[in-house]
């Protein structure tokens, strides 16, 4: 990953075609809300489909309480459609088939020269962009645990929130 | 905040003022009324209900509409199970041209509006089934324009709730 990608730092922005074939930049999707930000290798990966079960369940939070989730690979978008309807999943996937965001964020994982996908990445993000936290899931124990993110996101809203003490 | 909603619903003439208006027709090319939209600034009028502005272009293509409305008397809240179940339903969901629930007031939703473009529901007559609020009102199954609706990306997902009591999926706080 880049150096200079580091709790303060913002995260590049880009636009990518999201699982409907729409265009949207990274930068619009949080609309002022708190915003995780999910590389992960493809449908494939069974690592992915574990760790996507935990955002599942961390769905049914963030649903109610006004926080973005965003998934993002190299997987086309009618390739992410197909996995995120098969997940179960009701938040934003991009894609990024070419790769090019991949290599802006230095993030292709070097092992799997089938797929050339991310490296497993978690970013929790303010909706400016700016980074919170990262976490490096390329070994599995490295992704955000479910509590992690809710700590982050509780966070970062405490920040955003100005009636967050009432 | 008044700029991300405005007033939507059937008038015999446009309001002064109006953002857009169309003729509507049923699928069997029935006269079924006019909608218009209007600022949020102006005054409502009777039967009119809050609609996210932004679907809203009066230079907007041809749609079909799926507008499903809440019978006169019948007040549903906005948490109620059903209602959620709707919204998580189109989050789920390949995502039309547009929708918008209708807000009736900072409680209760009055229905919703989903379109898609003329041309797609003309190939696909079975579209409108596939509208999550026509299972809790009664939808009307309709044509309407050039000169009222455009395309929207989806929302991002996988919020439900409404933003200070605007029209779901329009999203943001007035603060943030």
């Amino acid at each position: 990953m880049r150096e200079d990608l580091q709790s303060g730092s913002t995260l590049p922005d880009v636009t990518l075609p999201d699982h409907n074939g729409s265009s949207r930049r990274l930068s619009d999707l949080a609309e002022g809300d708190p915003l995780v930000v999910h590389c992960y290798r493809g449908w494939f990966c069974p690592k992915d489909r574990t760790y996507f079960r935990n955002l599942l369940r961390l769905q049914e939070e963030a649903e109610v309480a006004y926080a973005r989730i965003v998934s993002l690979s190299v997987e086309p978008p009618e390739v992410s459609a197909a996995y995120r309807a098969g997940l179960d999943a009701r938040w934003t996937f991009l894609s990024d088939p070419d790769g090019a965001y991949r290599d802006t964020l230095d993030l292709r994982e070097g092992t799997d020269t089938v797929h050339d996908p991310y490296v497993p990445t978690v970013f929790t993000l303010f909706p400016d962009l700016t980074i919170h936290r990262i976490y490096n899931g390329y070994w599995y124990w490295g992704r955000a645990t479910n509590e992690e993110l809710r700590r982050d996101l509780r966070e970062i809203t405490h920040d955003l929130r100005p009636d967050w003490e009432v | 905040m008044g700029e991300r909603w405005c007033w939507f619903g059937f008038v015999d003439i446009p309001p002064e003022g109006a953002l857009a208006s169309a003729d509507t027709f049923t699928t069997d090319g029935e006269p079924a009324g006019l909608l218009a939209a209007w600022p949020a600034e102006q005054r409502k009028q009777s039967g009119a209900n809050r609609l996210d502005r932004r679907v809203i272009d009066p230079e907007g293509p041809p749609m079909a509409l799926s507008l499903a409305v809440a019978p006169r008397g019948v007040r549903v809240l906005f948490d109620d199970p059903a209602v959620v179940a709707a919204t998580r339903a189109v989050l789920a969901r390949r995502w039309p041209a547009f929708v918008s629930t209708l807000v009736r007031d900072a409680a209760h939703i009055a229905g919703a509006v989903t379109g898609i473009e003329a041309d797609v529901a003309q190939r696909w007559p079975a579209w409108f089934d596939t509208d999550p609020f026509a299972r809790l009102f009664r939808a009307r199954r309709l044509r309407v324009g050039p000169g009222l609706f455009r395309r929207v990306t989806a929302p991002v997902g996988p919020v439900h709730q409404r933003y200070a009591g605007l029209p779901w999926p329009v999203a943001g706080f007035p603060s943030a």
